[in-house]
């Protein structure tokens, strides 16, 4: 595929053009956060960031999502309408860790047997543009640790590699390509390019130290489930959710209706494994009822589940929550101490 | 111009199909578990819902939510579907509000099914305790339906309940007992002054009964106390745990293994599910 070489400064502006024809998702200022947010005119898009608050997976997967509309009728409850279809956007500012979430939700989402037609329109019409790290933002950050890489490109249709004067254009998809005119400006980008981001790959992951043995503990935690170390983990955790909402790769969600008058509205939201009512039956009967067996869920799902399933850990490294746990539980070390469990 | 209900049904497994409920029945005399029979509004609906014994759907109250039950009634059954539901919460609660005539939606068929082809050619000892008798109930009419009967060995039956008059499907298990080919036995813990059948445990009656392990497979369904002593008898008869047969309940939202609540380890109760076999038990976790 094609690649180019952009002035930085134009950047900004091409952002801000493409969001004259079509919304974009960029990171945005917000009071203390860095959101991604719907450019309105007037708002600047942030091109220099460490990483958004919020995971961009909710561009494709909303936090409170409509799925259906109905209404009284004389005979009871009836269909009335689906919400209106998605027009194209572009998602912009993404990091690879974010990008690489894609990919793992589309495993998920977009199975053979049962798709989520929901998810899976978002992902046609949205085009995504990720910005390599030149420099991991974060000493919380992982991604080298669970398959991923500071300047990956799974997931993104277009990667930005800032190379000092210049950034570099990766058009990696026929979608990424549809938005080349955009950088009609550009110029081809030579193989010197090339052997710059090279160089800023390597020195990027290399400068990410805090490695976790991400693939390594899978064949522990297929004989460990009763181990006694899950007792020690959950203590101090306040079940507040915090972690599954800012991640990039939790998908589980709660289906509801709302009624107002004769309408309503069918909506799923955003649920977490953290929380005791997730998993409580009607009988009163709860087969998780402790944060001991809520957190043995999490763990297990992101280092597993999903690897036994989609050989994939569900889990990109982006720190988000290390960073914000409010009672300092680290993902990282849990996994190193599974690394040394005698089993 | 919005596409017709059942085509956006057929593409969109959340969107539940319309249904009316044609028929009512107070099951039990506490009155509080009803079977619902459920026909399809559109009969592109109707024909594109194919189950099994054993699988379930959701039962979708649009302004209450949504509760997955069982599918009580057999697909040789035509032009309905029929489940039988405990009231309980706030979904089930509305359907045992609702009359004949409402309009509501189910979503489905979903999840495995018994193993039928498994089943073929076996001798099937049925075991169904209290309420969970529904999907075991669908797979007896469809063993019994005159032209699948042939596929199926002998067929054993024990199911119980604590008092006659919570007895499931009353008039099947007269007819049923009538013929000549079902092994039927029902029980109840205790009797009533009407009560001319047997008196006793399901567990206890099994091992009266005492089935042959021999060519044989047992489907067992029941409140977790009656599985529990229910699987000591089977081993000692013999059974290996390949040859018995159960299904499982957790809560689920989506159905399909999107919504992430009812995973036991790397499967899902809702799509890898519900029916699992002793020994594929045996290699998931303890967690349900």
């Amino acid at each position: 595929m094609e690649k180019k070489l952009l002035k930085k400064d134009r950047l900004s502006g091409i952002v801000k053009k493409m969001a004259d024809d079509k919304p974009v998702y960029a990171p945005v200022k917000d009071e203390d956060n860095v959101l991604f947010k719907i450019l309105e005119p007037g708002m600047e898009p942030l091109i220099s960031f460490a990483n958004t608050k919020d995971a961009p997976k909710k561009v494709f997967f909303p936090h409170s999502e409509l799925l259906m509309k109905y209404t009284r009728s004389p005979k009871g409850m009836v269909f009335a309408a689906m919400p209106a279809g998605e027009k194209e956007f572009v998602l912009f500012g993404v990091r690879p860790c974010d990008a690489r979430s894609f990919v793992l939700l589309d495993m998920l989402f977009d199975q053979e047997k049962w798709k989520d037609p929901y998810y899976i329109d978002k992902r046609k019409k949205g085009t995504v543009i990720s910005m390599a790290c030149v420099h991991p933002p974060y000493a919380a950050c992982f991604c080298t640790s669970v398959d991923g890489s500071p300047t990956s490109t799974q997931g993104s249709d277009i990667q930005l590699t800032d190379l000092g004067e210049t950034y570099l254009v990766e058009f990696l998809t026929p979608k990424g390509e549809a938005l080349a005119p955009y950088f009609a400006e550009a110029t081809a980008a030579d193989a010197s390019a090339e052997a710059k981001k090279q160089a800023i790959a390597e020195q990027s992951a290399a400068e990410i130290q805090r490695k976790i043995p991400g693939r390594a503990i899978k064949p522990i935690l297929d004989v460990s489930f009763e181990h006694p170390f899950w007792d020690t983990i959950a203590g101090k955790c306040i079940a507040c959710g915090t972690c599954t909402y800012l991640c990039p790769t939790c998908h589980c969600f709660d289906i509801s209706d709302e009624m107002k008058g004769d309408d309503g509205v069918r909506i799923r939201n955003w649920d977490s494994c953290m929380f005791p009512l997730f998993t409580l039956e009607t009988s009163g009967h709860n087969p998780r009822t402790s944060q001991k067996q809520r957190w043995r869920q999490r763990l297990m799902h992101k280092f597993k589940y999903y690897v036994d399933n989609f050989d994939a850990i569900s889990c990109v490294g982006c720190g988000r929550c290390v960073m914000a746990c409010p009672v300092n539980i680290d993902i990282r070390k849990i996994v190193d101490d599974i690394s040394k469990l005698q089993v | 111009m919005q596409k017709p209900l059942h085509q956006i049904a057929a593409e969109n497994p959340y969107v539940p199909m319309p249904v009316e409920v044609i028929k009512i029945i107070t099951e039990v005399d506490t009155k509080d578990i009803k079977t619902f029979r459920l026909a399809f509004v559109n009969k592109e609906d109707e024909e594109r819902f194919r189950y099994i014994p054993g699988q379930f759907a959701e039962l979708s109250l649009y302004g209450r939510g949504e509760s997955p039950i069982g599918i009580a009634s057999s697909p040789t059954q035509k032009g309905y579907i029929e489940f039988t539901v405990q009231k309980a919460g706030v979904v089930t609660t509305a359907l045992h509000e609702m009359e004949e005539g409402t309009l509501m939606g189910v979503r489905g068929p979903l999840g495995n099914s018994w193993p039928i082809e498994f089943l073929e050619g076996k001798n099937i000892v049925v075991v169904g305790g209290g309420f969970a008798f529904t999907t075991l109930r669908s797979l007896i009419n469809y063993m019994i339906f005159e032209e699948n009967r042939k596929r199926f060995g002998k067929i054993t039956v024990v199911y119980g309940a604590r008092s006659p008059g919570l007895l499931l499907y009353k008039d099947e298990l007269e007819a049923w007992g009538k013929r000549g080919d079902i092994d039927l036995n029902v029980t109840v813990d205790k009797g009533d002054a009407t009560w001319k059948g047997r008196e006793g445990f399901v567990p206890t009656v099994c091992k009266e009964v005492a089935p042959s392990r021999e060519n044989a497979v047992t489907v067992i369904c029941g409140p977790p106390i009656m599985i529990r002593f229910t699987l000591p008898v089977f081993f000692d008869l013999g059974f290996s745990k390949e040859n018995i047969i159960t299904s499982l309940e957790m809560r689920m939202k989506c159905g399909i293994g999107k919504c992430g609540r009812c995973n036991v380890g790397s499967k899902y109760v809702c799509k890898d599910g519900p029916v699992f076999s002793l020994a594929e038990l045996d290699k998931l976790t303890k967690e349900y």
